[in-house]
């Protein structure tokens, strides 16, 4: 479980929130959302899908519902009149790091290869950041952080403060099921509290079970903790009343081949200018920052299946991109990490 | 008018072009006989056969860098003031990047540029302009470097065409970008030309498939041609010397095929050398050929002068500050020189040709009658049962020449397939091109009308499946290439030497009518054979397995449902027909098995492969390997 500074929810608590703080606090969660996502894709991109096909499926699985925290975050603030800022240098979180307001005494993120072990154990790290909320931990906390939960508890309350009356009509720049898979389109407080639970349940299950409110598999922590426990969690049969009971570690095995793990560095980026470590990375940026760009006119007006289709050409290419530079390819002699940084301009090689 | 215009800017910097170098050999895309190897980084002068020198290309056309080194207004270098001179030409920073595609393993020197997006913007990257850059092909590919070496890294080629769904920023900061604005409002377009030279093709550079870009925007007038200049069209004779290697084309006078302008409203002439100009180093500097004197030639005999007459224009100076050879200048001018005319300049030119010479050896003219011929468009994928209308322009003097005849022939001569048994680097045998000739028809000739525009008419067929393999029993490559030449009827217009890359080249798909429904069975092949030919593949899923391309139904419905103009679309090759095409849609739909179809490997093109003979030099790229088996190549 990670913590969040506590000025996230600046002003949400206020028994009349401001629209703004809570535009502001979506626009956090936007920031937040997708934070996750190049550390997820990095470590992903690290493995070599020949050697570790389990591991890759689990990772890909999780990469897939952030993208989805994202719409969902941004359809809500788009209801709410709303422009998620997605396109800007500020946007992207700087690596190594805090996540978006969370608090980087607790935990500073990298980029890293996959790793169970070590210095920077990255699925450590994922595991820290998606573990469920336990209240007895949460009573004994000093009271200037909060848990992501408590976040988004405050901004479902706070959009319930501000009523119906909030959301515009008819609701503007919605990504819906029908561009995304499992999306909500946000109309009023119902479906944007739906939103808002739809990303708690995903990212941390409920009380109650490991598995998804929406969706068929199990919220992120459990489905990590099978990559840490070496076996799919599975149902158990006949187990008892407490979700305890009701599932395990005993499924197939989830094993880590650590020869499958292409020798990136932890924190990449700083490559010499005019090395093919730079012209790789650069284009990888300039390839980045064009998704922002599309994303950012997707969630802002242009919300056609041409746009989500340039979109998902645009992650294609990253994907290919990331995989042959990480893997050696085109000179096996050279693997390079992507930075994940903004890059507007593509400079010569 | 064009990017030749008063109103322009020129650009410099890289370009990347990543393809993919698999498809190279023909034989590859033989499904029974492909080995592993054929997707490995070529190894010591290949051996064994191997993927050539980028088997993990994807394709990408990037612009790299590029700034802009000037602009003119009225034909007047704008001031340093005006903002556009800090901006910057670059590719899409919304979309993937755009695509370079040959248009057939048979028919490697046509390559496209597909789905790129070139924009202005300023040097944090904010657009000012951008627009769809019209797909096209390269021409007046030549052995641009002549120092040592040899082969694709010493190739220079061209490409012109049209930047279309122009959207502008506010660009009131710029009076040269408000003028180009203007003057686009007409058609909607801009004119784009560009030239590129010294690609690296050293897997272990910096700059691996990147190299050097000069080019020039500038409006594009009503009714002219996307892809050609109605202008001044000079003619290059290839060398007859036996000691220079020709690779592509080695023109005699050693100056390449390149076009003028005659701005008569302005009395100004615009000469285009940004792709006609020999450097020593792939990239480099342009070599000094002594300063390019532009004249009127008038052959009328005097006794002075009984070989007729050169009317000095003006120079084009080697060196000095505004010198060619100077390293600023190309990137400054993209290769484009203008001179002043005089009235009776102007008045002779109405009849006259232009010729431009350099130190001795260096000449370069238009054809003594001042006429050419060539289409605009000269690239075609054509199905079964198709036509298409292409407009060929006839010009004289750099005028449309209208009413006169233009003939139309067959002409295979630069399509590429197996001329001896020495094959290597080739692991096989390549079909034999440009048959059957009944597949393809068309009218034998056209007038050319007021605007001097003859319109060739080409009826498709089926070729059936001659490119298939193994005395066609195994699947293949699919349809047929031809060529068609364009010719002035009268012989009199036809005196100057031929260009050997002017002519229009056609990729006929073979008719493919698949089981209904389609099953595994009919589109295994296919598939297979873009899992042998595209190794980039492997990074999303296997393009061979049944149960992975069913588990990715979903975007390769995306992908294949594109139209081939999105940069997204696949095939990126652009080689899949409209009748496979909507086969493979039609199986994602529903993705039956089928029976298991794959034929047995055959096992002779793993012992019969060629070796490279000793002493052989290392390969020199996969333009020069295609270009040596041209069924004719250039004439010494």
């Amino acid at each position: 479980m990670i913590r969040l500074q506590r000025s996230m929810i600046a002003g949400l608590e206020d028994p009349s929130p401001s629209l703004q703080s809570v535009l502001d606090a979506l626009q956090q969660a936007i920031k937040l959302e997708h934070a996750t996502i190049p550390l997820y894709l990095y470590a992903l991109y690290s493995l070599d899908p020949t050697k570790n096909a389990e591991i890759v499926a689990i990772i890909e699985s999780v990469v897939v519902e952030e993208m989805l925290h994202m719409t969902l975050s941004s359809n809500v603030l788009n209801a709410l009149g709303g422009s998620p800022e997605i396109n800007k240098p500020g946007f992207i979180p700087t690596y190594p790091g805090a996540l978006p307001g969370g608090v980087e005494s607790q935990l500073t993120v990298h980029l890293a290869p996959f790793s169970m072990s070590g210095p920077v154990d990255q699925l450590q790290t994922f595991l820290t950041i998606e573990a469920p909320e336990d209240p007895l931990v949460f009573s004994a906390v000093e009271d200037d952080t909060i848990t992501i939960g408590e976040f988004y508890d405050a901004v479902s309350a706070s959009i319930e403060a501000l009523g119906e009356g909030a959301f515009l009509n008819p609701s503007p720049n919605q990504v819906g099921p029908d561009l995304m898979w499992q999306s909500v389109v946000v109309t009023d407080v119902a479906t944007a509290q739906q939103a808002i639970q739809t990303i708690v349940d995903q990212g941390e299950g409920t009380s109650t079970s490991p598995l998804e409110v929406v969706g068929a598999g199990y919220a992120h922590y459990y489905r990590f903790m099978q990559i840490q426990k070496g076996h799919l969690l599975v149902p158990v049969e006949g187990g008892g009343p407490d979700p305890e009971d009701q599932y395990a570690y005993t499924g197939d095995p989830v094993p880590f081949d650590p020869t499958g793990v292409y020798g990136v560095p932890v924190d990449p980026g700083g490559y010499a200018a005019g090395s093919a470590a730079a012209f790789a990375n650069d284009n990888f940026n300039y390839t980045y920052t064009s998704l922002l760009n599309a994303l950012h006119d997707l969630f802002n007006g242009n919300s056609s299946q041409d746009q989500m289709n340039v979109a998902i050409g645009l992650m294609m290419s990253l994907k290919g991109q990331a995989k042959a530079m990480m893997s050696g390819i085109p000179n096996p002699a050279v693997l390079v990490g992507p930075s994940f940084q903004y890059q507007p301009v593509n400079p010569a090689a | 008018m064009s990017y030749l215009n008063p109103l322009r800017l020129h650009f410099s910097g890289q370009f990347q072009t990543n393809v993919s170098t698999v498809n190279n050999d023909a034989a590859h895309y033989d499904n029974a006989a492909f080995q592993a190897s054929y997707q490995d980084m070529e190894g010591d002068r290949m051996r064994p056969p191997n993927g050539w020198f980028n088997p993990q290309g994807d394709a990408a056309y990037r612009l790299l860098g590029c700034t802009i080194g000037s602009a003119f207004v009225g034909g007047a270098a704008v001031p340093s003031s005006d903002p556009v001179l800090g901006c910057i030409v670059a590719d899409s920073d919304g979309s993937v990047p755009g695509k370079l595609v040959d248009l057939d393993p048979e028919q490697q020197l046509v390559s496209e540029i597909w789905g790129l997006q070139v924009r202005v913007a300023d040097s944090g990257g904010n657009t000012l302009m951008q627009g769809d850059f019209e797909p096209a092909a390269f021409i007046d590919i030549w052995d641009r470097a002549t120092g040592s070496g040899g082969g694709d890294t010493n190739a220079g080629a061209m490409y012109q065409s049209v930047l279309t769904n122009l959207t502008w920023g506010d660009v009131s900061a710029s009076n040269f970008l408000t003028r180009l604005q203007q003057a686009a409002a007409a058609t909607g377009m801009l004119s784009i030309k560009f030239n590129m030279d010294g690609i690296n093709m050293d897997f272990t550079a910096p700059d691996f498939m990147c190299g050097r870009i000069t080019g020039t925007i500038g409006p594009a007038a009503p009714d002219e041609p996307e892809h050609l200049v109605i202008g001044r069209q000079f003619m290059a004779s290839p060398t007859t010397d036996p000691n220079i290697q020709v690779n592509f084309f080695v023109p005699a006078g050693g100056l390449n095929f390149c076009v003028a302008w005659v701005d008569a409203d302005n009395a100004m002439l615009y000469v285009d050398l940004g792709n006609a100009l020999s450097t020593d180093i792939p990239g480099g500097t342009l070599n000094d050929l002594g300063d390019l004197t532009v004249s009127i030639y008038d052959p009328i005999a005097t006794p002075v002068d009984p070989a007729g007459t050169m009317i000095t224009i003006g120079t084009i100076p080697a060196t000095g500050t505004n010198g060619y050879s100077d390293p600023s200048w190309y990137p400054t001018t993209a290769g484009i020189a203008t001179l002043p005319l005089t009235s009776d300049q102007l008045t002779m030119l109405k009849f006259r040709i232009l010729a431009i010479s350099g130190n001795a050896g260096i000449l370069i003219a238009e054809a003594p009658s001042g006429a050419f011929l060539r289409a605009d468009g000269f690239v075609y994928r054509m199905s079964p049962t198709q036509t298409q209308s292409i407009n060929v322009y006839a010009m004289q003097y750099g005028q449309p020449l209208a009413g006169t005849s233009v003939a139309f022939t067959l002409d295979p001569s630069q399509l590429q397939t197996q001329q001896s048994p020495d094959q290597w680097p080739f692991v096989g045998a390549a079909p034999d091109v440009a048959i059957p000739t009944t597949a393809i028809t068309f009218n034998g000739s056209a007038p050319t009308d007021s605007n001097g525009i003859a319109v060739l008419e080409v009826a498709a067929g089926d070729p059936g499946k001659v490119r298939w393999f193994n005395s066609g029993v195994d699947y293949g490559i699919d349809g047929q290439i031809y060529g068609i030449r364009a010719a002035f009827a009268d012989s009199s217009l036809q005196d100057g030497p031929v260009n050997q890359w002017n002519f229009i080249s056609f990729l006929l798909w073979s008719g493919f009518t698949p089981a209904n429904p389609v099953t595994w069975t009919d589109v295994q092949p296919i598939f297979q054979q873009y899992a042998n030919l595209y190794p980039v593949m492997l990074r999303f899923l296997n393009m061979a397995s049944y149960d992975d391309v069913k588990a990715h139904s979903g975007l390769l419905s995306l992908a294949f449902g594109l139209p081939v103009s999105d940069p997204n679309s696949m095939p990126v090759t652009r080689d899949l027909s409209p009748a496979k095409r909507a086969a493979i849609l039609a199986w994602l739909q529903d993705p039956l098995p089928g029976e298991a179809p794959a034929p047995a490997p055959r096992a002779l093109a793993a012992a019969g492969a060629p070796q490279a003979p000793p002493g052989a030099s290392p390969p020199r790229g996969g333009k020069a390997a295609a270009a040596a088996r041209r069924l004719v190549l250039q004439a010494r």
